[in-house]
């Protein structure tokens, strides 16, 4: 297979079958199998703890997995130089060496990335207001994230992972991220990976999601798509439930005699129905979306057991 | 090659392992600070402290009895703290370097090959001051006092390639030392080091009751002095060793716990 790795590879970035990771007796990844167009830029969502980052680092060769097949680049990531060299990945929870301060962060990286943009990472540690000559261990929260995204974005590597690139950025921070990474992405296409339990915040941004929920795949699909998956009917209850007879449920609430329920995309003869029986519609977001799918999988899962 | 599909990648060559290798070297030694002022800072003071001590002795003591008293000083242990520094430079080397190593895609290999050359760099620059140092204190007659701090008992009174031969040395058997230390950490945990602590003890423990039922403690000494400071010390290339294999392929199998 090493004859994939030439300048140019059509294989799909990452490949994924059947990967399971066990730590001890608690299943982190459960027979996941998934794969990853080049050049899109993808939403690893799901909740804290459903397996987010244990998945980024099984792609990135950071950790080992108990079963399955993963090709990034058409080959295996594991101690896989050619592989690595064109991934960067900055955990959230990354740890540095004790010693270090910024500089030594940006001092260091364009050793080891090859399309590292100094201009541009200057810039970033401008917007992003980052002290160079602070020792990392003393930075905020968000400061410790802006370093992160720093690295990830001026490396320009072609398999770049963003882990939840949020965490405790301010509202100014988070817009020079997002408006950082689409000036760039749109100048020098990569594959981007970004995780994050912040939906809302990064939907606008992402091309394909991939929703993960207790170690297995929830949904898997283009943003656009998903975007119109579902509405969210209100009325009188009475009327909501002879219309959403049939239909599949998504999330029910209501108060008195009202109802809220969100179903599955409905064709434009359905809301032609829903609005004669003067219901209203109302799209639903993709955080919303996600939310109502991981519940029902977490009823379903209590009832099973 | 014009007709590149829409969905291809341009990847970026691989560097050949020399290089990989040597960034690692780099990344080691990109805080200065940590693997060279700060040493050399603390030994320095240490000088100090001693040269302090020495001219208190020096001053205190009768004119006929000053080279007796100074002769004490050969049995100075303040040399040792360059050796345990570097125990704990090796351990951070694992500790805290490799897991940041990973983040920008090394692999356990290269980190491991990289910080290996780190080691036997550092301890060939150090080995080479404090040899030199050995010989100022030896040519000014103990800084002028009959001190001695680099020219302690332990470090042998031989040539300049034996002086230094004997800190370059014991200065990578504890540089591999901490650094393997540090990979059974990071892979099995404290579990990994308590198990091989205590293998480590019954090993100690049974070749002591070997040589005492065999009654060869005579022996033992004969070899030691047999040896000399300097065959004992080339001994010590052989746990130097082994810990630089067994860190490899423990390296190879660890993560990083976040």
């Amino acid at each position: 297979m090493s004859t994939t790795l030439t300048p140019t590879s059509i294989a799909p970035t990452v490949q994924v079958e059947g990967l399971t990771k066990r730590f001890g007796s608690f299943t982190a990844i459960d027979d996941v199998t998934f794969s990853v167009k080049p050049n899109k830029i993808y939403g690893l969502l799901g909740r804290n703890g459903a397996g987010k980052t244990t998945i980024m680092q099984l792609l990135t060769g950071q950790d080992f997995a108990t079963d399955g097949d993963i090709r990034v680049f058409g080959e295996g990531p594991v101690e896989n130089a050619r592989v690595l060299q064109n991934i960067c990945f900055i955990k959230e929870s990354q740890r540095y060496p004790d010693d270090f301060q910024a500089k030594h962060v940006f001092r260091s990286a364009p050793w080891f990335f090859e399309n590292w943009d100094a201009e541009f990472a200057e810039r970033l540690i401008r917007d992003f207001r980052l002290p160079l000559n602070r020792r990392i261990k003393k930075l905020s929260r968000g400061q410790l994230s802006a370093v992160g995204v720093i690295v990830g974005l001026a490396s320009r590597a072609p398999l770049t992972f963003f882990d939840e690139p949020y965490l405790g950025l301010d509202a100014v921070a988070r817009q020079i991220f997002y408006d950082r990474l689409l000036e760039d992405y749109a100048e020098h296409p990569r594959t981007v990976i970004l995780s994050t339990h912040l939906i809302d915040e990064v939907s606008n941004l992402l091309e394909h999601v991939i929703v993960i929920d207790q170690g297995r795949i929830l949904m898997d699909e283009d943003a656009e798509a998903m975007r119109g998956a579902a509405t969210t009917v209100v009325g009188q209850r009475r009327a909501v439930d002879a219309f959403v007879d049939g239909h599949e449920v998504l999330h029910r609430e209501g108060i008195g005699g009202l109802a809220s329920v969100t179903v599955a995309a409905l064709s434009p003869s359905q809301r032609a129905e829903a609005a004669a029986a003067g219901l209203e519609l109302s799209p639903v977001s993709l955080q919303q979306l996600i939310v109502r799918k991981t519940n029902v999988a977490a009823t379903e899962f209590e009832q099973s057991a | 090659m014009t007709a590149i599909a829409p969905e291809a990648v341009n990847l970026r060559t691989t560097p050949a392992s020399a290089q990989r290798i040597w960034r690692v070297v780099r990344l080691n030694l990109v805080n200065k600070g940590t693997t060279i002022w700060v040493p050399a800072m603390i030994m320095g003071f240490i000088w100090l402290v001693n040269y302090l001590i020495w001219w208190i002795i020096w001053a205190a003591t009768p004119v006929a009895e000053r080279p007796h008293a100074m002769d004490g000083t050969q049995w100075s242990g303040g040399g040792s703290y360059i050796f345990v520094y570097m125990l704990v430079v090796g351990i951070q080397v694992i500790s805290m370097t490799f897991p940041f190593a990973l983040g920008y895609s090394v692999t356990r290999r290269d980190f491991w090959l990289g910080s290996a050359l780190t080691f036997v760099m550092l301890s060939a620059g150090y080995s080479i001051g404090f040899t030199v140092l050995s010989f100022i204190e030896q040519w000014t007659n103990g800084w002028g006092l009959g001190g001695h701090l680099f020219t302690s008992v332990y470090f042998g009174d031989g040539g300049f390639w034996e002086r230094l031969f004997i800190v370059f040395v014991a200065m990578t058997f504890f540089f591999f030392i901490g650094a393997t230390s540090g990979t059974l950490f990071m892979r099995w945990r404290v579990n990994g080091l308590l198990i091989a602590g205590a293998l480590l003890a019954l090993v100690i423990v049974g070749a002591v009751a070997l040589i005492t039922f065999t009654q060869s403690w005579p022996a033992i000494g004969d070899w030691f002095t047999r040896m000399g400071p300097t065959g004992v010390v080339a001994w010590l290339l052989l746990p130097t060793a082994i810990a630089a294999l067994a860190g490899y392929f423990v390296l190879r199998r660890s993560t990083p716990k976040s």
